[in-house]
């Protein structure tokens, strides 16, 4: 079964909205049912399941390119290599590692830094970044994600204040650096720093790490 | 190599936000090959990448787009996945880290150093647009001529190392500092200090013989 659809608990330009208390459940519930897709897309090439990804994340992946104002026919190519990515990859995907909106995340980012700006040899140096851990994973070292951290995580980015929520955004969703920020919001660099640290020491305990 | 000194919180969040400047993400990345430590916080960076963008309503994609993966998807061969050469750095102290090769090529041995001052030299990358990127050698127990100031300094100790009231820093070691931290880095007896820099503004030496050298050198 497939949880009901996360769109409907959105961020908006204007402030978080704010969740039914059930949606922190629904969080892990989700991570789980795609890593289940992804499962049988590694074990049987499954195109369906492969395409209900798809559907699912290609359009929230389109609107984070266009957030980066990549343009709209360049961002659907980017996501549509961001997909063929996944689909070589299915075999090294790693649902301890890694959930599926990371992963994605993660390609979408590369691929945008790799064509926009321009940064030579992007791609493989952050393939041989992610090796190290996938290596070290193997060696029994520690897994990274959990369903769970879904949970606490959205709970975490829903209780944020305003301020903090705010410069969270104007980072991941307009990749805007802190001297932007600074400028843009008229904050010395310094607030603009120490409030994203505080941020994010608040979603990291949401997600269970210690101090 | 197990690195004591690490990278700020919000600058991970540049990194996996893909806001940094281009000079800082390439000592970002130098130092992530490196450090575990700051590996598992850009983990938990990404993670909160991933969890925002899934929580985003989606924009349409054309049905084109949908067509053409499905035809991409039909002609893709799959084949198992390859470690890239980038993921071991060798461990040949005469290699730069990766992310600096295309920046200042592979070797320190063939590096083109300038002289900026006694005991003092640098390299510029350039092909960095936005931000400042630099190797600086120090020669042993010199004060080392940083300063940006008005600005963001990142900085990653490649080899030797120095002393200042924020601790010992040795290779491996990232000074992510604030605006607003004043410190006076003292190279260590014996070897050269390199250090590998990214400032958003340019960098400001101090001293009366940095400030007639600079306008020379267009530091």
């Amino acid at each position: 079964m497939m949880p009901p659809d996360p769109a409907t608990h959105k961020v908006t330009p204007l402030g978080v909205v704010r969740r039914v208390s059930t949606s922190a459940s629904q969080a892990a519930d989700d991570a789980r049912y795609w890593a289940e897709q992804m499962a049988c897309v590694a074990a049987r090439r499954d195109m369906d399941g492969f395409m209900r990804i798809y559907d699912h994340f290609g359009p929230r992946l389109q609107r984070y390119l266009l957030g980066l104002n990549v343009p709209a026919a360049q961002a659907e190519e980017l996501v549509q290599e961001a997909m063929l990515r996944l689909w070589r990859r299915a075999d090294l995907f790693d649902p301890a590692r890694a959930s599926l909106s990371t992963w994605l995340f993660r390609v979408a980012r590369n691929l945008y830094i790799d064509s926009m700006r321009g940064e030579p040899r992007w791609l493989p140096i952050q393939e041989g970044l992610d090796w190290l851990d996938h290596e070290h994973a193997e060696e029994g070292g520690s897994s990274a994600e959990s369903f769970t951290d879904h949970a606490g995580l959205s709970q975490a980015i829903d209780a944020l204040p305003a301020a903090q929520a705010r410069l969270i955004r104007m980072s991941y969703f307009e990749a805007k650096s802190h001297s932007e920020i600074a400028q843009e919001l008229g904050m010395p660099l310094g607030s603009v720093k120490s409030t994203l640290r505080r941020a994010f020491a608040k979603l990291q305990l949401g997600l269970g790490r210690t101090p | 190599m197990k690195p004591h000194h690490h990278l700020d919180t919000a600058t991970l969040i540049g990194y996996s936000a893909g806001a940094l400047p281009t000079a800082f993400a390439v000592v970002v990345s130098a130092h992530l090959s490196i450090c575990r430590t700051c590996r598992e916080q850009l983990r938990d960076a990404d993670l909160v990448g991933g969890q925002l963008m899934k929580q985003q309503e989606g924009a349409p994609l054309s049905a084109s787009t949908r067509d053409s993966l499905l035809a991409r998807l039909r002609a893709t061969e799959t084949a198992p996945a390859r470690m890239p050469t980038t993921a071991h750095p060798a461990h040949d102290p005469d290699l730069l880290p990766a992310a600096l090769h295309p920046y200042f090529g592979d070797r320190y041995s063939t590096l083109r150093w300038r002289m900026i001052g006694p005991g003092v030299h640098h390299i510029r990358a350039h092909d960095v647009a936005d931000s400042h990127l630099m190797l600086l050698r120090t020669a042993p127990g010199r004060s080392v001529p940083m300063h940006s100031h008005g600005g963001n300094e990142l900085t990653m100790i490649l080899q030797g190392s120095y002393d200042d009231s924020l601790g010992h820093f040795a290779p491996g070691d990232v000074a992510d500092l604030d605006v607003d931290v004043e410190h006076q880095p003292i190279t260590a007896p014996g070897v050269p200090c390199i250090c590998l820099a990214a400032t958003d503004a340019p960098l400001r030496f101090s001293g009366w013989l940095a400030r007639t050298l600079q306008p020379l050198f267009k530091l």
